[in-house]
């Protein structure tokens, strides 16, 4: 029955709702450009959310861990192959986006008798320049959204990941007014902490359509991060040296928001 | 149903392959030559152990001092004067080669990716005996072509261990890929027996032993055990007094390596060694 086009339609279409219910209640993840790097950070989290891909290239994603895991190895292998055969200059998450992950997870995502994945993803890429960093996201179609000026929106330094659109789109809107590419790390450390607050706290009502007031998404982060930890990573400007990536521990944070 | 016609290759276990596995599965990485004893081995009576380089690596005070000339030789011939011995691993893993350049280098970038490959997919570092075992894996796999008289490497590996005990670390191998720990100093190449000679003697006679060396003093001795080595090795460059190429050192200690810097190096060597 699948073989006739409208069911195929709405084969799809109940595969993306499903999808969408499985990955409505991801904790955010944002991805902030700031002066001397990209700093990526989610908060409370049982599982690492942060990865590391390759020497400039680093990875947060929601979703089924499985299908995580399966995707963050695809992306590795081929960025490490590629660094090995070429250069590690040659490794570009642009390429590695466009070309490989999305065709992929788009066939999976249209072939209904398969198993889709049920993974979003965030990468980012740190440039020599803030102006060269690259932010894309990936869904579980293969619909790609960059950081980069379209016809829809101007350049940013930042970009989101959350279970569900709204959310998503508040995060945004936030930072888009309170976040610049010249911050330094601790100013984009708290841009990204009252970010993933504002995400987390839409995603607990269904009418969020406004930006919380800043006491009450203070309030929120304060009770979240007395009993939840940090899970942070920077992918550094500095050219000295070739691997960029670092994670940032709990306690190396804590003091850097204390006041 | 069809099979997924899915692009990249899905490892499930990423423990179980390692990063030239993987570059094999992608016909990235010759696999291993294979020296067929039934068809006659026809270059295997003219190898010879011709490594044509000195290297050497000994624990002082401040951690592991590594050192390589830089001559590259072919037969009798100087192809290069300032081929670089002593690389860089990982943030605290040097690897120093002597043997076939065009082998070495390769083993050394496979090694490179093998560490960082194995980093990000299991998410912790490499243990230090993991990364041993790793470039004995690599020379063992070579073995095939080393019989044909092609492809020798005999490297020297020098690492800092954090756990459990922090301490420098240093290995030496032979061309088939055993390992061996060493406890003071290791050396290789051509122009090793007269280094080791010196380093022995240095270690055992002296004032001091070589682990209570500091720095100025390591490297001090590094560089005569290099010029020893060239005063009666062809295809050991030595200090080349008068091109002002020195030997390449570097340092390897908790906080990561250190090159030195060519100036210090000729300071050193106007004062203790000309």
């Amino acid at each position: 029955m699948i073989e006739e086009p409208y069911r195929w339609v709405e084969a799809i279409a109940n595969r993306r709702e499903y999808i969408e219910a499985q990955l409505a209640s991801g904790s955010p993840i944002a991805a902030l450009g700031y002066h001397d790097g990209i700093l990526f950070l989610t908060l409370g989290q049982t599982r690492q959310k942060i990865f590391e891909i390759y020497d400039r290239i680093a990875m947060g994603a929601i979703g089924h861990p499985g299908d995580i895991e399966r995707l963050r190895m695809g992306a590795i292998e081929l960025a490490s192959t590629e660094g090995f055969t070429r250069s590690a200059t040659d490794v570009s998450l642009r390429r590695l986006v466009h070309y490989s992950l999305s065709p992929v997870m788009k066939s999976a995502f249209e072939q209904v008798y398969g198993p889709p994945y049920l993974a979003r993803m965030l990468f980012a890429e740190v440039g020599e320049r803030p102006e060269e960093d690259l932010f894309l996201r990936v869904e579980y179609d293969g619909e790609i959204a960059t950081s980069g000026a379209t016809f829809a929106q101007a350049r940013q330094d930042f970009a989101v990941l959350s279970g569900t659109q709204q959310s998503r789109e508040l995060m945004e809107s936030f930072l888009k007014t309170e976040h610049g590419a010249d911050a330094s790390l601790e100013a984009a450390l708290k841009s990204a902490l009252d970010a993933w607050s504002i995400g987390h706290m839409s995603l607990q009502t269904t009418d969020a359509k406004e930006l919380p007031e800043r006491a009450a998404v203070s309030k929120y982060l304060q009770e979240q991060l007395a009993h939840t930890g940090i899970e942070a990573g920077i992918l550094e400007r500095d050219k000295s040296r070739a691997i960029r990536y670092r994670s940032l521990s709990d306690k190396e944070l804590r003091p850097l928001i204390s006041d | 149903m069809e099979p997924s016609l899915v692009a990249f290759d899905q490892n499930f276990s990423g423990a179980a392959d390692d990063f030239p596995a993987l570059l094999r599965r992608k016909g990235l990485l010759a696999p291993a030559a294979i020296v067929n004893s039934q068809g006659g081995t026809p270059h295997q009576k003219s190898w010879q152990p011709t490594e044509a380089t000195t290297i050497l690596a000994f624990k002082f005070s401040g951690g592991v001092l590594v050192a390589g000339d830089r001559r590259a030789t072919a037969g009798n011939t100087v192809v290069y004067d300032r081929a670089d011995k002593v690389l860089e691993i990982d943030r605290h893993s040097i690897m120093a080669i002597a043997g076939v350049p065009a082998t070495a280098w390769e083993m050394a970038r496979v090694l490179e990716h093998s560490f960082q490959y194995f980093r990000r997919t299991q998410l912790q570092e490499m243990s230090v005996d993991g990364k041993v075992r790793a470039l004995s894996k690599l020379l063992r796999d070579n073995f095939g072509f080393v019989m044909q008289g092609v492809g020798v490497v005999v490297p020297i590996f020098a690492t800092y261990d954090s756990h459990p005990k922090p301490e420098a670390r240093l290995y030496f191998y032979d061309a088939m890929g055993a390992q061996f720990e060493a406890t003071d100093y290791a050396a290789t190449g051509s122009g090793s027996p007269a280094v080791r000679g010196i380093l022995y003697y240095e270690n055992n006679w002296r004032a001091k032993p070589l682990q209570k060396l500091s720095e100025d003093e390591a490297v001090s001795i590094a560089l005569r055990a290099l010029d020893t080595a060239a005063e009666s090795d062809t295809s050991t460059g030595g200090v080349d007094r008068g091109g002002k190429i020195y030997p390449l050192i570097k340092i390897v200690s908790r906080e990561g390596i250190t090159t030195l810097p060519e100036s210090k190096i000729a300071a050193v060597f106007k004062e203790t060694v000309a």
